[in-house]
């Protein structure tokens, strides 16, 4: 008996379901956690890092004006 | 040069007291090799396609050489332009931008230069493989065993190198722009290895170990997200980091920007079989294929607006400068990409458009605008940087945008037009209920003017390309005799777990959520943060390929098909080691209009023994699935010798060398053994492959003569290649098809 046999017999289309609504989760999850509002801060902040000090503290007094 | 958080968050380290910085500089040597490298390879890969263009539109110019045939050049030119013009150029940006996002020094200067030399030196070696025929027929993926290792080796110096340095980092957060650099990374290594698993059966060749539909779908899972992983994600890196750095301000949305990179790692690796529709693909992956395929297009162009919008309040500085032309240009490029592709993978619109030139307009958008602007802005603004200097010629810059977009829309709006053209010729019927242009030369002759105006939209981006090199030496000419090396300081980051503040326990649960400490370590850990695309990753792949080798009734076998003989597996190789397969497929779709002009539609049994699969992905020329007993022997050697004495306005190359070219007799031998151990069942051929071919070219080169042709030809190519084309597609026309496995 091949692994081919086994597997064709096995009735695994329900873990591709599975998978399918883990995959759903995590990234709802993920969606979630960009959007909390406790975040926000942090990564306005993060969003200056390519910018060098001087670019980074212009974008940071025009938002705070 | 200060921690960039404003103030400290709950839990991240307090900026060090001055006495703590580190000092350092950054490498930027290897970011010029890089350029230079980006440059070098650019004309070379360009030039090419110009070629490659100039003999579609006229053959004459294969100039009746073997190795300046177009199946041999067109690889060439595909992986000089993405592996050789955009790899070195997302190199350039990749090894500038990570030192300055991570604050810190590459982890080894002699890991980014053996990199570099590396890269450099697979690039030539390809660059001399691919015209001498060596080649494993996979498209994009075409360099032959030695070379791929060599690949491995020199990608995983490349991740150690960085990875390390992202362990060595003084910067907590780790920008998007990384995520995308760490998600190319590990993904391109997935491709690679999984989809160059072969036998080598010779020091340049080596046959795939997988076959027929197992192929195709592990070739496609690769080839799309060789265009996914190698061309998209590494760009959009530098576009998060490039474009706030030409527009002096932070991305549109920082936020938008990480669900950009979630959807693209979650759904990217799915759209693969959208290149099989219709095939003899399972139809469950190619409905896979697709629905991922329309669902990517809402993260693509999330991604392009967020791009788009990062101008705000300096939308003025796409009038006045050329950097942020090319950038828009190159983004806009992603969006009508991102926008034809989730199109082109809906089954009915792929009908038409499948093996046909509409592809190829589709791909040069994406890699004359997307990756071509993105990489000619990035370089013009590192230019200053990079020499210390001056850019030589702001004027140049201009005229090399304005040459390079009417360049873009030339070549594009041509080769459209030659897409549709072709595509609605092939399935058109007359009145009768018969097919208009029966004769395929036909439909190839009507794209002749368009493929002159394609040569003609190259010409002006390669002109263009050359006022950027140009202006590249003249720059680097002023260059400064010493570079500066600013000193940088930067506290470095506490090896300590933070601390928790015992307030972070109260509040509201979304406080209490957010201040925990897993999530922030969560986002500090590079190695779980890859782990986890990884698994994303490959997960994905497991589900959609998988079942196609394990499930059965995925690939119904077909008895009466068997393996080649010895002298056809032979003749299969010269096909493979000429590149036929970049013109002719061999996968006839159910349709009526294909089975009428090329028979009966092609079956998944009919190619278990397709080691590697050739259904290929274009037809310059007519399929050949079903050409076996459709010529005399002998109208092939005409054929080969000179198509156009046959076929008054074919565009084929001739293969006067197939004629004069001697069989590897006993070199049959070993390859037989190979497919032998990669499992198809040769019996006799075992141990006398070599006198097996033998008898049976002698058969062949006697039905030549006797059918009035040169005699003498029983130890030539061209009868093993005669072989192969006569045996094509004959297999089914014996038996009925049966439910079964190999």
């Amino acid at each position: 008996m091949k692994l081919a046999d086994i597997m064709s017999h096995a009735g695994l289309s329900f873990y591709a379901q599975v998978a399918l609504v883990i995959f759903l989760a995590v990234f709802v999850a993920i969606v979630i956690r960009t959007f909390l509002p406790s975040r926000s801060k942090e990564l306005r902040e993060a969003a200056l890092l390519p910018l060098d000090d001087a670019a980074a503290d212009r974008v940071r007094a025009r938002r705070n004006s | 040069m200060t921690l960039a958080f404003a103030e400290p968050l709950p839990g991240v380290a307090r900026p060090a007291a001055p006495g703590q910085l580190d000092r350092f500089t950054y490498d930027d040597s290897i970011v010029r090799k890089f350029l230079f490298a980006t440059l070098i390879w650019g004309v070379v890969g360009m030039l090419v396609g110009l070629l490659i263009a100039l003999q579609l539109a006229n053959p004459y110019f294969n100039f009746n050489t073997e190795w300046l045939s177009f199946g041999r050049l067109r690889p060439l030119h595909t992986n000089a332009v993405i592996f050789a013009f955009a790899g070195n150029a997302f190199f350039c940006g990749c090894y500038y931008s990570t030192q300055r996002l991570l604050k810190a020094r590459m982890f080894s200067d002699r890991l980014s230069n053996f990199h570099f030399w590396g890269w450099q030196a697979i690039i030539v070696s390809a660059a001399v493989t691919l015209p001498l025929g060596f080649t494993q027929a996979k498209e994009y993926a075409e360099l032959e065993w030695p070379i791929d290792i060599a690949i491995a080796v020199v990608w995983l110096a490349f991740a150690a190198n960085f990875f390390a340095t992202l362990a060595k980092r003084r910067e907590r957060h780790i920008y998007v722009a990384l995520w995308f650099y760490i998600a190319s990374i590990v993904t391109v290594t997935l491709l690679h290895v999984f989809n160059n698993l072969a036998i080598p059966a010779g020091a340049f060749k080596s046959y795939s170990i997988y076959a027929g539909v197992q192929d195709a779908f592990m070739q496609w899972w690769y080839g799309h997200n060789a265009v996914a992983f190698f061309l998209t994600t590494p760009f959009l890196g530098l576009m998060y980091y490039f474009m706030p750095k030409a527009v002096e301000g932070p991305v549109f949305s920082y936020k938008l920007s990480i669900l950009h990179f979630w959807s693209l790692v979650f759904m990217y690796i799915w759209a693969g079989p959208h290149h099989l529709h219709y095939t003899a693909l399972p139809e469950w992956a190619s409905t896979v294929g697709m629905l991922f395929s329309v669902m990517l297009w809402a993260p693509s162009w999330g991604g392009m607006i967020n791009g788009l919008l990062t101008l705000r309040g300096a939308w003025h500085k796409v009038a006045e400068d050329p950097i942020i032309k090319f950038f828009v240009v190159g983004i806009t490029a992603y969006g009508m990409s991102t926008f034809e592709g989730p199109m082109l993978s809906i089954r009915s619109v792929n009908a038409v458009a499948h093996y046909t030139d509409w592809i190829i307009a589709h791909v040069h958008t994406g890699a004359l605008g997307w990756n071509g602007f993105m990489t000619f802005g990035m370089i013009y603004w590192l230019l200053p940087r990079l020499f210390q200097t001056e850019i030589y010629s702001h004027r140049a810059m201009s005229v090399h945008f304005w040459l390079g977009s009417v360049g873009i829309v030339l070549y594009v709006v041509a080769i459209y037009s030659a897409g549709v053209t072709q595509g609605l010729m092939w399935r058109a019927f007359d009145e009768t209920g018969r097919l208009a242009y029966p004769d395929f030369v036909e439909t190839v002759v009507r794209l002749l003017p368009m493929y002159w105006m394609r040569v003609v939209g190259g010409l002006f981006y390669l002109t263009g390309t050359f006022i950027f090199g140009w202006n590249i030496l003249m720059t680097w000419r002023r260059r400064p005799a010493v570079y500066a090396e600013p000193v940088i300081e930067a506290a470095p980051l506490s090896r300590l777990v933070p601390v928790i503040p015992s307030t972070a326990a109260k509040g509201s649960l979304v406080q209490r959520f957010n201040s925990v400490a897993w999530h922030r370590r969560w986002e500090g850990a590079p190695l779980l943060f890859t782990s986890l695309t990884i698994l994303a990753v490959v997960v994905a792949s497991l589900f959609e390929i998988l079942p196609t080798f394990l499930i059965k009734s995925n690939v119904p076998t077909i008895a009466s098909v068997k393996p080649y003989t010895p002298l056809e597996l032979a003749g299969r190789d010269v096909y493979i080691a000429n590149g036929c397969f970049n013109c002719h497929s061999q996968m006839i779709r159910p349709f009526r209009y294909e089975t009428e002009r090329f028979g009966e539609y092609s079956k998944p049994g009919e190619s278990v023994y397709d080691h590697p699969f050739l259904w290929g992905s274009r037809r310059i020329g007519p399929d050949l699935a079903r050409e076996g007993g459709k010529y005399p022997d002998l109208w092939h050697v005409r054929h080969f010798a000179n198509p156009r004495a046959i076929t008054a306005n074919s565009i084929m190359p001739a293969y006067e060398h197939f004629l004069t070219k001697k069989i590897d007799f006993d070199g049959i031998q070993k390859r037989v053994d190979v497919m032998v151990m990669l499992g198809v069942p040769y019996g006799d051929a075992v141990n006398s492959a070599a006198a097996i071919a033998r008898a049976q070219a002698g058969l062949i080169a006697a039905t030549i003569a006797s059918q009035g042709g040169p005699a003498n030809l029983e130890d030539k190519e061209i009868v093993a290649i005669v072989a192969y084309m006569q045996r094509l597609g004959r297999d089914i026309k014996a038996q009925p098809i049966t439910t079964g496995s190999r």
